[in-house]
């Protein structure tokens, strides 16, 4: 109902075409994204300027590559560990382009204490993609199946997506804006082979 | 937003339609809006979604792209 009310109103102001999902969010099968739409995710108010997000975007990556390297060594089934070893090489390359951005935006390489120097996020070391902990999320994977695990990184990957996108948003027509929307584009594409890989892997 | 939107034709897609757009498009294609609470998006959206609560359409109608295609839920 407000759906439509929307729509109306939408295109009642001009915008081309507008279509009002059906059924609303219930109807949607897919995985939903959680978190402030401020945020993104719980942390993410912490970051305004295009440098604060460059620094948590990094603190995020790094702790997905923790958890992905961590994954590819310890999953038996070798598809599965050899997708998380990429997703792993993915992030690390991930951290380097938030670097080379950061570089540009400032005008100088990150001092030795980044990314705690321009962001003040607890347990640094161990907040990942999608507001996760890291820790936790190893504790929770120990005895779990590679459907269960692949669930977990699809999940993982949706929220990197969503928050990728609201950063962009955020950022407007920031010439960082186009950094996040090719890492969003990326983290989409990851979302896409793990939810093949996941498919393929259901009984 | 007047009370005579509630009753305007609108068009509707079915979720599985608005699914395969998404998947097909990139997300500089479309506005994807989610026009529930700040609230009911925090506890789930569609990926990439962006949050504009019906109450704040009016007033947040330029961060849309009128140019392309818009799914509202």
């Amino acid at each position: 109902m407000r759906s439509r009310a929307a729509a109306a109103t939408l295109e009642g102001a001009g915008l081309e075409k507008v279509y009002s999902m059906e059924g609303g969010i219930r109807a949607w099968k897919g995985l939903t994204a959680k978190g402030a739409p401020e945020a993104g995710i719980a942390y993410f108010s912490a970051a305004a300027r295009a440098e604060e997000m460059i620094a948590l975007a990094w603190l995020l990556e790094n702790g997905s590559r923790r958890f992905y390297d961590v994954l590819a060594h310890a999953i038996e089934d070798s598809d599965v560990a050899d997708l998380h070893r990429q997703l792993a090489g993915a992030e690390e390359r991930h951290k380097a382009t938030l670097l080379d951005l950061y570089k540009k935006l400032v005008g100088a390489a990150p001092d030795v204490g980044f990314p705690q120097s321009v962001i003040s996020v607890e347990n640094e070391d161990d907040v990942m993609e999608g507001g996760m902990n890291v820790t936790e999320a190893l504790q929770w994977v120990k005895g779990k199946s590679v459907t269960e695990i692949l669930e977990l990184s699809v999940a993982l990957e949706t929220n990197s997506y969503d928050l990728y996108l609201n950063m962009k948003r955020r950022l407007k027509d920031q010439p960082s804006a186009e950094v996040f929307r090719v890492l969003s584009g990326e983290e989409k594409e990851h979302l896409e082979r793990l939810s093949a890989l996941l498919e393929k892997k259901l009984p | 937003m007047g009370i005579m939107d509630y009753f305007k034709p609108v068009s509707t897609w079915p979720a599985e339609m608005v699914r395969a757009f998404l998947k097909e498009k990139t997300e500089d294609e479309y506005n994807l809006v989610d026009v529930r609470t700040p609230k009911e998006y925090e506890e789930g959206h569609l990926p990439g979604a962006q949050s504009i609560p019906v109450r704040d359409l009016s007033e947040r109608l330029l961060e849309l792209d009128s140019n392309k295609p818009t799914v509202v839920y």
